[in-house]
């Protein structure tokens, strides 16, 4: 089979990374309605997001990325050892980016802010939590495939499992750089 | 092309799908529930309004009406009938039921006594006091 | 008429049912089932005439049978008969899947009794007394659950459901486990066990309207929208099957993915009724996002259904299974996608919202979904029960015409309750002088009078089906 020709990772998967990126893109189109009826309200509550732990974030989940491609291509050339340990790369980014954002939400709370407090507060919330729910969504697709690797489940001929992971992760990652411009940097 | 397509992908996605959005919608009922009382009119939930939502539901009130919207679509909007019409209005209304318009609409007698009126019209009235994010768009309902 | 490429399947071992069209025995216990549904939706629809006649000449049959006492009867005739539908199709379903017999045929018989005479006894009390008298004699008080949209049961009939459905999933389950567990057979018992637990929330009724209306939707949303779409699913998958010949791993997969499909969007998608009933405003963009993409899963039935038939192996002998598989996926992504669609975000919700327009789509939603899958699975069923493969080639052609009659006649009362629906909107809610409710009434009479003479086809469509079941016995018999 010509590997150009080839689609990574299962159908099913990306029929679902279809809808969710479908979900994300209605979730973005309605944030910039709003936005741009709201302009003072958006610019006042993007301005106090900190831009830094933002970034370090997006930088992870782009790590997290770039590992997970070395491990497809590192079960591609049957080693899998190192596949499996750059899955747990993977999985450590993930939860890296999960602590930074998880303090920021825990500071947001505190503050007193809600999905309640303004269309701003309430869209920031809507598309950060629910992407954080897909990164912790993402770090157990990984660990699921990370254990199946342990057992020997995928080799240079069979490793669409990793593959499949892959993609769900990118797709996080792809969700993120998005958002990440459009909430964080476009101002 | 060629992509793999197995039934165990499919199976995992469909399982984890359903636990993740069900997680996720429990997840908002527990902020809902936790916004409410500053949306749902709670305060003004007494006794009387208690025993109104009874009346309203053992006279099956939903099955011509409509009550935020919701219920049957066959007689007026009730969510806001106590803005509407007031208080003695209604009263007056329900006590002159049925009609017997010829081919009108017609609904029927409740036997409702005074103290049982007032306790409607405060279930009424309180129904109208829920924040509704501004709907219905006019009195009309 | 072409016979069938395959004979009909024996059992590999076992003992061999009298009855050479069907695996095992117990399957027919779905029969008296089916036959209750179809009762039951006859008697759902003439309520229905007598609604649609209220509409327009208001006083008919008043006092005898108040408007909302006939809403009742034809909204709990309509899951009723449908919950009968699904019960049959689980018994037989179920069995076949689990290559084994029913684990308690008498039980499921003990159990269909029960809950006819249990829905019986209930819309008799409906008609023979006023309702705040049923409220009373069954005891409402003890435990208020009365009263709300498609929970007007007694609290002691919703008791009832409960224990039906329990000996039903008991029953079911234990098949299950003893036997051969398909993809199939556990989409339908994640269904049917969903439906028993949604259906404890019709017990939570809080003096607190807000939370009243807020977990309501938990049995009516999670139900029509989430897991009823299952069970559909499962049925359909089932049908195709049986009378496409593909292979079953195929069709299963794509089970999975449509199912996943549903959940994904449909869960939140409950969202789309937390717009105006005192719930938090970000509910508008949450249920907006998620119910824009329903009919995805509906339209992927749509396409999933028609592949599969043209991918057949097989010309199985009964056309009209296959036009109601094929009608099911149609209708049901017309009427719950598309006219879902219509209204659900939320800014033309809001001008909507409690109108005809939303009787306009549960009317074709909850016929092209429900009302056809169940029929799809009793148009394949009822011949191997009744001892052959298919209806003779006359039957079929009598069923035939009564799908196109019905299934025609409800997409028109779809259309004019859509356009009574629009013109309301326009004359009660838009512009600067907006119309009472009842002068608006007035001016879409005639609307109400076309969907009235619509639903007069649609019943005639209805008997044409009953009289496709006695069609063509000696032929069939020769056969």
């Amino acid at each position: 089979m010509p590997r150009s020709r080839h689609v990574p990772g299962d159908l099913a998967m990306w029929l679902f990374i279809l809808a969710e990126l479908a979900v994300f893109a209605l979730f973005f189109a309605l944030y910039g309605v709003h936005r741009a009826r709201q302009p003072a309200l958006f610019a006042q509550g993007q301005a106090s997001l900190r831009l830094g732990s933002a970034l370090v974030n997006t930088l992870l989940l782009i790590a997290g990325s770039a590992a997970v491609a070395a491990s497809v291509r590192a079960f591609a050339a049957n080693q899998l050892a190192r596949g499996a340990h750059l899955l747990g790369w993977t999985w450590l980014s993930g939860a890296v980016f999960l602590l930074l954002k998880g303090e920021e939400f825990a500071h947001l709370f505190a503050a007193g802010v809600s999905l309640s407090s303004d269309d701003f507060w309430m869209f920031y919330l809507s598309l950060t939590v629910f992407h954080f729910l897909h990164v912790v969504l993402g770090m157990v697709i990984i660990v699921a495939v990370w254990l199946r690797a342990r057992r020997g489940a995928y080799g240079a001929a069979n490793h669409v499992g990793v593959e499949t992971a892959a993609a769900y992760w990118h797709m996080v990652d792809l969700v993120w750089v998005v958002l990440f411009a459009l909430v964080y940097v476009a101002r | 092309m060629s992509a793999s397509f197995t039934k165990s992908t499919a199976r995992n996605i469909f399982y984890g799908g359903a636990v993740f959005f069900f997680l996720l919608f429990l997840a908002l009922t527990v902020d809902t529930v936790q916004t409410l009382p500053k949306r749902d009119n709670r305060a003004n939930l007494t006794e009387q309004v208690a025993r109104g939502k009874k009346l309203w539901e053992v006279n099956n009130c939903i099955g011509c009406h409509t009550l935020l919207g919701e219920g049957a679509y066959f007689a007026p909007e009730l969510g806001n009938v106590y803005q509407r019409r007031g208080p003695e209005f209604i009263k007056a209304w329900i006590k002159a039921q049925p009609t017997g318009a010829p081919g009108r609409r017609q609904m029927p007698n409740f036997h409702l006594n005074d103290a049982e009126l007032d306790d409607l019209v405060a279930f009424l009235k309180y129904a109208s006091e829920i924040d509704t994010n501004k709907w219905p768009p006019n009195i009309e309902g | 008429m072409s016979t069938s490429a395959k004979a009909a399947p024996r059992p590999a071992g076992g003992p061999t049912p009298a009855n050479m069209h069907i695996r095992f025995a117990s399957q027919t216990v779905a029969k008296p089932y089916f036959v209750a549904a179809i009762g039951l939706f006859v008697g759902q629809v003439i309520f229905g005439l007598i609604m649609g006649l209220q509409y327009v000449i208001g006083d008919f049959l008043f006092p005898e049978i108040p408007f909302n006492v006939a809403r009742m009867v034809h909204t709990n005739l309509l899951i009723v008969w449908l919950l009968f539908g699904f019960m049959g199709a689980g018994y037989y379903l179920i069995p076949e899947e689990s290559e084994r017999e029913l684990h308690s045929p008498l039980l499921a018989k003990i159990t269909f009794w029960v809950f006819l005479v249990a829905g019986a006894l209930t819309i008799v009390g409906y008609l023979a007394v006023p309702y705040a008298t049923l409220a009373k004699i069954t005891g409402n008080d003890l435990l208020p659950t009365m009263g709300r949209e498609f929970l007007e049961q007694p609290t002691i009939t919703k008791i009832g459901i409960v224990l039906v459905a329990l000996s039903f999933l008991f029953n079911l389950s234990m098949t299950v486990l003893k036997g051969r567990k398909t993809s199939i057979s556990l989409v339908m018992m994640l269904g049917l066990w969903g439906l028993a637990i949604f259906f404890l929330f019709s017990f939570y009724n809080p003096h607190n309207l807000v939370l009243d209306k807020y977990f309501w939707w938990w049995v009516v949303h999670l139900w029509v929208e989430g897991v009823w779409e299952l069970i559909m699913g499962a049925m359909l998958a089932f049908v195709l099957v049986k009378v496409t010949g593909v292979d079953r791993e195929i069709i299963e997969k794509w089970l999975y993915v449509i199912i996943a499909m549903t959940l994904i969007t449909g869960i939140i998608g409950t969202g789309h009724h937390y717009f105006w009933i005192g719930t938090p405003g970000y509910w508008q963009v949450w249920g907006s996002v998620f119910s824009a993409l329903e009919p995805i899963p509906f339209f992927m039935m749509t396409l999933f259904a028609f592949n599969m038939v043209n991918k057949r192996r097989r010309e199985h002998p009964n056309k009209a299974a296959v036009l109601w598989a094929l009608g099911t996926g149609v209708m049901a992504f017309l009427g719950a996608g598309v006219w879902g669609f219509l209204h659900t975000l939320a800014p033309v919700n809001y001008l909507t919202h409690g109108t005809q327009i939303t009787a306009s789509h549960g009317h074709m939603a909850f016929y092209g979904a429900y009302a056809m899958v169940v029929m799809t699975m009793i148009s394949y069923t009822m011949p191997l029960m009744r001892g052959r493969e298919a209806n003779s080639n006359g039957a079929q052609v009598v069923e035939m015409w009564a799908f196109w009659l019905m299934t025609i006649a409800m997409v028109f009362i779809t259309l004019f309750l859509t356009g009574a629906g629009i013109l309301q909107v326009w004359m009660q809610r838009m512009g600067e002088q907006p119309l009472g409710f009842m002068a608006t009434q007035d001016k879409i009479a005639f609307f109400y009078w076309l969907r009235e003479a619509a639903g007069v086809v649609f019943f005639a469509g209805l008997l044409l089906y009953i009289v496709s079941f006695f069609v063509g016995k000696r032929e069939a018999a020769r056969g």
